[in-house]
C-alpha cells in the first residue's frame, strides 16, 4: 500500500524536504510560486530578483501590502512565504541573476530552476546557465489571460534559444525624425527626445530633422549633397540637443518653439515628403497662449488619466514637465542623467506631452496619458488568476521532474477560451532539441552579414554579441591562425579597439570570430559574410532568419495578443543590456482567438506562427503558418519580442 | 443587486488596479467594486478564490465555514495561521485575507451554510446557474447519443460522481486517518456508480483512490483562479462564462470544459 502524506508518495515529499530549487522573479507568477512551493512542501527555496515593490503591483503580487512600496521584492516574498511555512529555509537575494557571482556552481546547487521573469536578456541566460549545469528548467509567461508553462532539459527537449524568436521591431530613422504616421512613432520619438535631453544621449536616438532622408530628395545626388551640407553646416548643428538645451537654461518655451515651430517648418522645406502625405503644422507657443479660451472643466467619470487634454494642455504639460525634470537634473548636479521610467510622474508627463503635441501637428488624434503609458511603457495587462493557474502549473511539472517522470513533462497552453476539443489547458509533447540551434547545440555556429568597413568592435559587442546573441561578457578572437583578441570580457583590455571597424583587423568576408562567454560556458562560431547590401537602418543580419516583413494579406481574420517577451523601458528598438527591471509579468506569446478588449492599450496585433506540435491526446499536429510582422499600433517600440505562436488544436 | 456604481473611480484604486483595468476596462472594474460575494468553504480551494477575488477589488466579502482548522488545512490554505489549529476557519483566515487588500470589506462567518434563512443569500449578487447540479450529473448515458458522447468526456465526471456519493453516505470527505476504509468504501461506490449510469467499470481504475483524500496546493491554485476568474466575468459582466464544468487532470495537464445538463 502506498504510503500517502496528503496527496504525495511519501518519497516524493521526503525528496521534497531535501532538495534545493531556484525561482528567478519574485514578481506576478514569482509570488504564486513561491506560496505553491511551501505549501506543497519544498522545504529549500532560493529566490532572487533585482526589483522593488511598486504600487501596481499590488493586484496581483499578493506577498506585497502597501506598507511594502519600495521595498525588495525577493525579501519581502521570503519573509511573506515563511509566514505560510516558518519551517521552510529561503533565502532571498536582491539582485540580477546575470551577475557574474550566479555562475555554474551556484546553479548546481539545485535539483530544479523555475524562471518567473518578465524580460528576454535573463530568459536567454538562466537557460544557457541550465545548460552548462545541466540543470532541469521550467520557463513560463503569462500576458493578460493567456499563459504558458515549459520545461527545458538540456539534451532532451528544446532549450529556449532553439526556436528563433522574431527580433524586436524597428523603426527606421526618418519616419522617427521626418514623417510619422502613427502615435506609436511621436512616442518612440519623445522617449528619444528625454534621453537627448535629459538623460544618456545616443547617436541612433536622434530627433532632429533627419536631411539625409531619401525620400527627401527629388534625385540621389540631392541625398548626397544634404548629407555632406549637413555635416558642414555650422557649429550649430554639431552642438548636441542637450547642450543647446543648457545653453538655454532648458527654457520650455524656447525648447517648444524650436522642436514643434521651427523643426517643423524645415521639414516643410523638405517638399517632396509632403507630394503625398498630409503636411504638419507647425505650433507657435505665442500663438496658441493668446487663443486659449477657458474651457469647461469635465468631471468624467473616468480617470484622470483616460482623459485627452486640448493642445494647450499638453504646453501646459510639457512646460510644467520640462521645468520639474531641469530641476532634477540641477539636484543631481554635473554630468548628471535622467533615467526614462514610466512611473516617474514629470518624465511619463514629458513624454505624454511632447507625443501628444508632435501627434497633433501631423494630425493624428492625441491620446490619453493612460493610452501613452501603455505604449512608452510597455505595459502588459496582468489579471491575478492568470498568474495562480500558471504558478499551479509549474509546480505540478517540477513534481513530476522531482519523480524522475521527465517522460510526463510537457508544454502546457492557457486559453482564454476553450478549444474546439474543449480545452482551457492544453497539453503538448515536448520537442526535442534543434540541431541547428546557436545555444544547445554541440558546436554552435551562426552566419552573420554586416559590412566589416562600417562595423565597430564596439557593435559587435553591443549589438551582435550582447543584445542579438544573449551573451553578457563576450571574449572575441579571430581564428586568424594567431588567435587575435578582439573583445575581452576584461575591463578596459581592449576599449582601444571599440571605435575601430573590424576591416581594421583584416577580418573580410569568410573570416571566422570564435565567441565566448566563459559565465555562460557558452562559445559561438561566428561566420562573417561581408556585404554592402543591407537595407537602410540594418546593421546586420543574421543569415537563415527571415528579417520582419509587412504581413501578406489573410484569408482568415486571427487577432492575437501581443505579447513581449521583454519589458525594458528603452526607447532603443532593441533589447538594452542595461538592467531595468520593471514590473509586469512574464509573458510568452500563445495564439489567441480571442479579441483583447479593454479600455485601449491592449488591442490584439496580428502576428502569428504556428508550430508543429502534437496535442498529447490526438497527436495531431498543426502546419506551419508563415510568421507574420508585428503590427505597430500598439506594440511599443523597444522590447517587444514575440515568441513562436503555439499550435492549439 | 450590484450597488449603483460611484462616479469616480479613487486613484488609490486606479494605481493599484491600473494593470488589470487596462485588461478588462474601467466599467467592468467599477462592477467589482460593487460587488458583495459569497465564499462557501475555506479550504484550499476557498483560499484559492478568495484571494483571487479580494485582490481583484470586490466590495466586500464574506468567508463562511462552520469547520475548523485542522493538521490538513495548513497543507493547502495559505490564509490560516500554523498557530490556528481548533480555531474556526473562516474566522482564522479572516486577518489575513483582509491584509491582501484594505480597500475590500472582508468578513468572517461561522455558521453552517444549511442553516442560513433564504434571504441572507439576497444580500450578495447572484451568480447566474444555467442548471442545478443534480440535473447537471442526471444524465441519460444508455442513449445512443450519450454513448457517442463518452469517449469524448472527461473521466472526472464519473469521479465527481462518486465524490458526491461518498459525502453523501458519510457526511465528510475522504480522511487520510481511516485510509484503508475509505479507500475500501471509494471502490465500492465507483462499482456501484458505474453500473448504476450503465457505463463500463474500466473507466475509472483504481489508480483514482490516492487523489481522493486531500487537497494539494497547486491543484487549488490552478482551480481556485478558474473559478475566480468566472467569478469575476459574472460580476463584472464581461466576456461568456465557460459553460459549465471545468476538470482539470494535474497529471495530464488537461484542463477541460464540457457542458453537462438538460438537452
Amino acid at each position: 500500500m502506498v504510503h500517502l502524506v496528503g496527496s504525495l508518495r511519501k518519497e516524493l515529499v521526503d525528496s521534497l524536504s531535501t532538495c534545493k530549487v531556484l525561482v528567478v522573479g519574485a514578481g506576478g507568477i514569482g509570488c504564486e510560486l513561491l506560496k505553491n512551493l511551501v505549501l506543497t512542501g519544498f522545504k529549500n527555496i532560493e529566490v532572487i530578483d533585482l526589483d522593488t515593490i511598486d504600487v501596481s503591483n499590488l493586484n496581483r503580487q499578493f506577498l506585497f501590502q502597501k506598507k511594502h512600496v519600495g521595498k525588495s521584492k525577493a525579501q519581502v516574498a521570503k519573509d511573506s512565504a515563511l509566514q505560510f511555512c516558518p519551517t521552510a529555509n529561503i533565502t532571498a537575494y536582491h539582485d540580477s541573476v546575470m551577475n557574474p557571482d550566479y555562475n555554474v556552481e551556484f546553479f548546481r546547487k539545485f535539483m530544479l530552476v523555475m524562471n518567473a521573469l518578465d524580460n528576454r536578456a535573463a530568459r536567454n541566460h538562466v537557460n544557457r546557465m541550465c545548460l552548462a549545469a545541466d540543470i532541469p528548467l521550467i520557463e513560463s509567461g503569462t500576458a493578460g489571460y493567456l499563459g504558458q508553462v515549459a520545461v527545458i532539459k538540456k539534451g532532451m527537449t528544446e532549450c529556449y534559444e532553439c526556436q528563433p524568436k522574431p527580433t524586436q521591431k524597428t523603426f527606421p530613422g526618418c519616419t522617427i525624425r521626418n514623417t510619422p504616421s502613427e502615435p506609436i512613432h511621436c512616442i518612440v520619438w519623445a522617449k528619444y527626445l528625454f534621453n537627448q535631453l535629459f538623460g544618456e544621449e545616443d547617436a541612433d536616438q536622434e530627433v532632429s530633422p533627419d536631411t539625409a532622408d531619401p525620400e527627401a530628395a527629388w534625385n540621389p545626388e540631392e541625398t548626397a549633397a544634404r548629407a555632406t551640407a549637413s555635416e558642414k553646416d555650422g557649429d550649430i548643428k554639431r552642438v548636441s540637443t542637450k547642450e543647446w538645451a543648457r545653453s538655454t537654461g532648458y527654457d520650455a518655451v524656447k525648447l517648444f518653439n524650436k522642436l514643434f515651430k521651427d523643426d517643423i517648418m524645415y521639414l516643410l522645406t523638405m517638399d517632396k515628403l509632403w507630394k503625398k502625405r498630409k503636411a504638419p503644422t507647425p505650433l507657435d507657443w505665442q500663438q496658441l497662449e493668446d487663443s486659449v479660451c477657458p474651457e469647461e472643466q469635465t468631471a468624467g467619470s473616468g480617470l484622470k488619466d483616460q482623459q485627452v487634454l486640448g493642445v494647450w494642455g499638453y504646453c501646459q504639460l510639457f512646460r510644467h514637465s520640462v521645468e520639474t525634470l531641469r530641476s532634477q537634473l540641477q539636484e543631481k548636479g554635473e554630468g548628471a542623467e535622467l533615467v526614462w521610467d514610466k512611473d516617474d510622474t514629470p518624465a511619463m508627463d514629458f513624454v505624454t506631452a511632447a507625443a501628444n503635441l508632435r501627434m497633433h501637428i501631423f494630425s493624428m488624434n492625441m491620446k490619453s496619458r493612460f493610452d501613452v503609458k501603455s505604449m512608452a511603457g510597455n505595459i502588459i495587462p496582468a489579471s491575478p488568476t492568470t498568474n495562480a493557474i500558471i504558478a499551479g502549473l509549474i509546480v505540478l511539472e517540477g513534481l513530476k521532474i522531482l519523480s524522475g517522470e521527465l517522460e510526463s513533462c510537457r508544454t502546457i497552453f492557457l486559453n482564454k477560451c476553450p478549444s474546439l476539443r474543449k480545452k482551457l489547458l492544453v497539453p503538448c509533447i515536448l520537442d526535442p532539441p534543434r540541431p541547428n540551434c546557436y545555444v544547445c547545440a554541440s558546436k554552435p555556429e551562426v552566419t552573420v552579414k554586416l559590412d566589416v568597413h562600417k562595423t565597430t568592435v564596439l557593435s559587435l559587442q553591443d549589438r551582435i554579441l550582447k543584445e542579438r546573441f544573449g551573451m553578457v561578457a563576450p571574449d572575441v578572437q579571430i581564428e586568424d591562425g594567431k588567435g587575435t583578441i578582439l573583445i575581452s570580457s576584461e575591463e578596459g583590455e581592449t576599449e582601444a579597439n571599440n571605435n575601430k571597424f573590424l576591416a581594421d583587423f583584416g577580418i573580410r568576408n569568410g573570416s571566422r570570430l570564435q565567441s565566448d562567454d566563459f559565465l555562460q560556458d557558452y562559445t559561438l562560431l561566428i561566420n562573417v559574410l561581408h556585404t554592402e547590401e543591407l537595407e537602410r537602418d540594418v546593421e546586420f543580419e543574421v543569415v537563415g532568419e527571415a528579417p520582419d516583413k509587412a504581413p501578406p494579406p489573410q484569408a482568415k481574420q486571427e487577432e492575437v495578443n501581443s505579447i513581449t517577451n521583454g519589458n525594458k523601458d528603452s526607447a532603443q528598438p532593441s533589447t538594452s543590456s542595461k538592467a531595468s527591471a520593471n514590473d509586469d509579468d512574464d509573458i510568452m506569446i500563445v495564439d489567441s482567438d480571442e479579441e483583447e478588449g479593454a479600455s485601449s492599450g491592449s488591442a490584439g496585433a496580428s502576428s502569428g506562427v504556428k508550430r508543429k506540435h502534437s496535442d498529447t491526446e490526438t497527436g495531431e499536429t498543426s502546419s506551419k503558418r508563415p510568421r507574420t510582422g508585428i503590427s505597430s499600433a500598439t506594440e511599443t517600440t523597444a522590447d517587444e519580442d514575440d515568441d513562436d505562436i503555439i499550435a492549439l488544436d | 443587486m450590484i450597488e449603483k456604481e460611484d462616479a469616480v473611480i479613487s486613484e488609490e484604486e486606479a494605481a493599484q488596479y491600473d494593470r488589470q483595468i487596462r485588461l478588462w476596462g474601467l466599467d467592468a472594474q467599477k462592477r467589482l467594486r460593487g460587488s458583495r460575494v459569497l465564499l462557501v468553504g475555506l479550504g484550499g480551494l476557498g483560499a484559492e478564490v478568495a484571494k483571487n477575488l479580494i485582490l481583484a477589488g470586490v466590495k466586500a466579502l464574506t468567508l463562511l465555514d462552520h469547520e475548523q482548522v485542522s493538521e490538513e488545512s495548513c497543507r493547502a490554505q495559505f490564509l490560516v495561521p500554523v498557530t490556528a489549529q481548533g480555531q474556526n476557519r473562516a474566522q482564522a483566515s479572516l486577518e489575513r485575507a483582509q491584509n491582501l487588500n484594505p480597500m475590500v470589506e472582508v468578513h468572517a462567518d461561522t455558521n453552517r451554510v444549511e442553516d442560513k434563512p433564504d434571504d441572507f443569500f439576497l444580500q450578495f449578487d447572484t451568480t447566474s446557474t444555467f442548471c442545478s447540479l443534480k440535473d447537471a450529473l442526471e444524465v441519460d448515458w444508455t442513449s445512443e447519443k450519450a454513448k457517442a458522447g463518452l469517449k469524448k468526456t472527461p473521466v472526472d465526471y464519473f469521479l465527481l460522481h462518486v465524490m458526491l456519493k461518498f459525502r453523501t453516505d458519510k457526511g465528510r470527505d475522504p480522511d487520510p486517518q481511516s485510509f484503508a476504509e475509505d479507500s475500501q468504501l471509494l471502490r465500492q461506490i465507483r462499482d456501484d456508480v458505474l453500473e448504476a449510469l450503465s457505463v463500463s467499470g474500466d473507466l475509472l481504475n483504481d489508480d483514482f483512490i490516492s487523489y481522493c483524500f486531500s487537497e494539494m496546493s497547486p491543484v487549488c491554485a490552478v482551480m481556485g483562479g478558474v473559478l475566480g476568474q468566472e467569478v469575476v466575468k459574472a460580476l463584472s459582466q464581461r466576456d461568456a462564462p465557460h459553460r459549465n464544468f471545468f476538470f482539470f487532470d494535474a497529471r495530464k495537464g488537461n484542463g477541460i470544459v464540457d457542458y453537462f445538463g438538460p438537452n
